[in-house]
């Protein structure tokens, strides 16, 4: 059993190992953390209306339908269909099939926007939650701006309107010596040196602090990693009892087990 | 009422051996009473063969085995069909659970000489079975028609066209088609629900009938038909009913308790088990940065990878399984057992796994230089382990195997 525990310990170590390989968000570094909360139900809606108003307008959610929406985030239907759903012909069955055809954005941004329904799970929220806060201006680029995660991207900051102006800047940076800590000069100060290459947003410029947009954007992110798998926050409640079964069922079945193997011991 | 139904009973029983069956192969089937832990994974198996028939037909309510809607059927069925998530991920779980207990199986079956006289023919079925596993898998990775899906079937597929002269025919017959396309997915899909899992079935039902011929092995290697009692049983020996099947059934219970633990918190594994690649549907005018294969094929993939020439790569990866066929005739030592073979055994046995391990870590990641001569050593040293034993396991000194368990 100690050997079997040492290779479960190995095998886990090598896959650590295996995680840590590559910087996931680009000329970001490591992605900003995100844990989703799938029960904050508001946080779900601010974000379902968000998605709705800024980014279906280019994105479909084709694998979701309205209706289910409408269901798991308690919106009624009647205020989903005058406020979310853009056209009198779609009905509450209808998938999110986008409002806009691939033939004609592709025209306009050289390459058709993806759906999104699947993006959490494909990039990972992380990914998605650090990329739509990472936008900067680039005049070099044909919308004027640029992206950290995701040098080149083809959208534009359409949120720059609430975010503000996003531009790289340079500051001084303390110098990290090869043991890891701090350089000092011989009066105890900081060595510093001046890097560049961080975002840093203009004040006053959007209409939402930089606190406020994080969350804007956060609970954005909640309900794209909501619809990425609706059934997420059923599955991680049931899977408790579920567990709880099993331990109940092996907790029987041992001292079943123990009684009758006194027949022979 | 109970005459009545013994009565019924007797008229079934004279026309169909359930009786005989029942005793033979359950109330009076004489099993080890002294077995560890490893001797729990073949019942494990099983259980998940079951699972992944079961879910896997409830799978084929929704999917579409065309190229258009694969993909968008997969998110059919775990959106709109009512827990239809439940299917696919119990599947998907299963499958790697299918593989990790199957190779916890082969792992004891090394460790404790499963494969030795007479249970060789054991040995053999349950290495069939393992490659018919290896095959239903992959097919199975290719259904969803996500990158992953197929980037891998276009790595694994080209692989026949390194066979010479009859290669590139090869490649377009199992493709069916001058590309990946509906054509591929309907072919995969008829052999990935029919024709592979009837082939399993009957592989494992002979693998356990050649098993209960011979009568299952223990950890020390004892023959137990030495000592029988008046009635031929074995004086070592419990009956499988109801004492193996209690013991069965505590290992059920902790394997659901991990199998649901992966299935409703971690079900992408990592990446490991669902790539994350395979979350986009499958486009043939963009590759990945990086195609890897899921866990369960990674020491092989590494093997492959390990050799610059696509035909070596193949004929290598392909003598890495056909070498496990012929473990019973590679193994010399008078004891079975790990625990009485000698210092030899022990070194390469520890070597082999830890060989096995950093091939299986190599197949998940990028090529560098360094990773590619890291997969040369452990491929060197995984048919070493194989090709040497004739040698170490006859030149070595082994501990005397005791009379009884």
């Amino acid at each position: 059993m100690k050997k079997f525990c040492f290779l479960i310990f190995l095998f886990l170590s090598i896959n650590s190992v295996v995680a840590a390989v590559g910087a996931p968000c680009g000329d970001y570094g490591e992605c900003d953390a995100f844990k989703p909360q799938l029960t904050n139900i508001e946080s779900l809606q601010l974000g379902a209306l968000t998605f709705i108003n800024h980014c279906y307008g280019c994105h479909s959610l084709k694998y979701s339908r309205w209706g289910r929406i409408s269901k798991d985030l308690d919106i009624p239907e009647k205020i989903l269909t005058e406020n979310l759903v853009f056209g009198s012909d779609v009905k509450l069955g209808d998938r999110m099939t986008g409002s806009m055809q691939s033939a004609v954005s592709e025209g306009w941004f050289g390459i058709a926007p993806p759906d999104l329904t699947l993006v959490t799970r494909l990039h990972g929220s992380d990914w998605v939650y650090t990329y739509l806060r990472t936008f900067y201006e680039d005049s070099s680029k044909p919308y004027g701006v640029n992206n950290m995660v995701y040098p080149g991207a083809a959208m534009p900051n359409v949120l720059a309107l609430m975010q503000g102006q996003q531009i790289l800047s340079c500051k001084d940076v303390p110098i990290i010596a090869s043991n890891g800590g701090v350089r000092r000069d011989e009066f105890g100060n900081d060595i510093t040196e001046e890097k560049c290459g961080y975002l840093k947003t203009i004040e006053g410029s959007g209409k939402l602090t930089e606190q406020e947009f994080d969350d804007y954007i956060f609970n954005l992110v909640n309900f794209m990693t909501y619809v990425g798998e609706p059934s997420r926050s059923v599955r991680e409640r049931m899977g408790w009892y579920v567990i709880l079964f099993f331990v109940v069922f092996t907790a029987f079945s041992y001292l079943l087990y123990r009684e009758y193997q006194k027949d022979y011991h | 009422m109970t005459q009545q139904s013994s009565g019924i009973f007797n008229w079934i029983n004279t026309r169909l051996p359930i009786s005989n069956t029942y005793e033979r192969h359950l109330s009076k089937h004489p099993v080890p009473k002294k077995v560890n832990f490893w001797y729990l994974f073949g019942a494990l198996a099983s259980v998940v063969l079951i699972i992944q028939i079961v879910s896997g037909i409830w799978l084929m309510f929704g999917y579409e085995n065309t190229e258009e809607g694969a993909f968008a059927s997969v998110e059919y069925i775990m959106r709109d069909i009512e827990y239809g998530w439940i299917i696919r991920y119990m599947h998907t779980t299963g499958a790697s659970m299918f593989f990790a207990v199957v190779y916890l199986h082969m792992f004891r079956g090394l460790l404790y000489g499963s494969y030795h006289k007479p249970r060789e023919l054991v040995w053999i079925f349950g290495m069939t079975i393992y490659l018919v596993m290896m095959a239903e898998g992959f097919l199975g990775y290719v259904l969803p028609y996500g990158q992953m899906s197929y980037w891998g079937a276009q790595v694994i597929i080209s692989l026949f066209g390194a066979i010479p002269y009859i290669g590139e025919s090869l490649e377009l017959w199992v493709r069916g088609d001058y590309y990946i396309s509906g054509a591929t997915i309907s072919r995969f899909f008829a052999l990935h629900v029919v024709a592979l899992p009837l082939i399993l079935i009957a592989l494992v039902f002979m693998h356990l009938v050649a098993l209960h011929e011979v009568g299952a092995g223990n950890p020390d290697g004892v023959d137990i038909e030495k000592y029988l009692d008046e009635d031929g049983v074995p004086l070592d020996s419990v009956p499988f009913f109801p004492y193996k099947v209690l013991n069965a059934l505590v290992a059920i219970g902790v394997f659901g308790i991990v199998f649901s633990f992966i299935m409703f918190f971690f079900p992408e594994g990592g990446g490991y088990m669902l790539e994350l690649a395979n979350f986009e549907e499958a486009n043939p005018l963009s590759t990945p940065e990086h195609i890897a294969p899921v866990w369960y094929y990674s020491p092989y993939y590494a093997m492959l990878r390990a050799v610059p020439d696509k035909l070596g790569g193949l004929l290598v990866m392909a003598a890495a399984i056909a070498i496990l066929f012929v473990v019973p005739w590679l193994d010399r030592s008078k004891a079975a057992s790990i625990r009485y073979k000698g210092i030899l055994s022990k070194i390469a046995m520890t070597m082999f796994i830890v060989s096995w391990l950093m091939l299986a870590w190599l197949g998940t990641v990028p090529v560098t230089a360094l990773r590619t001569t890291l997969s040369i050593i452990g491929t060197v040293i995984y048919f070493a382990f194989f090709l040497l034993m004739p040698i170490y396991t006859s030149i070595e000194k082994t501990k005397p195997v005791p009379e009884r368990l």
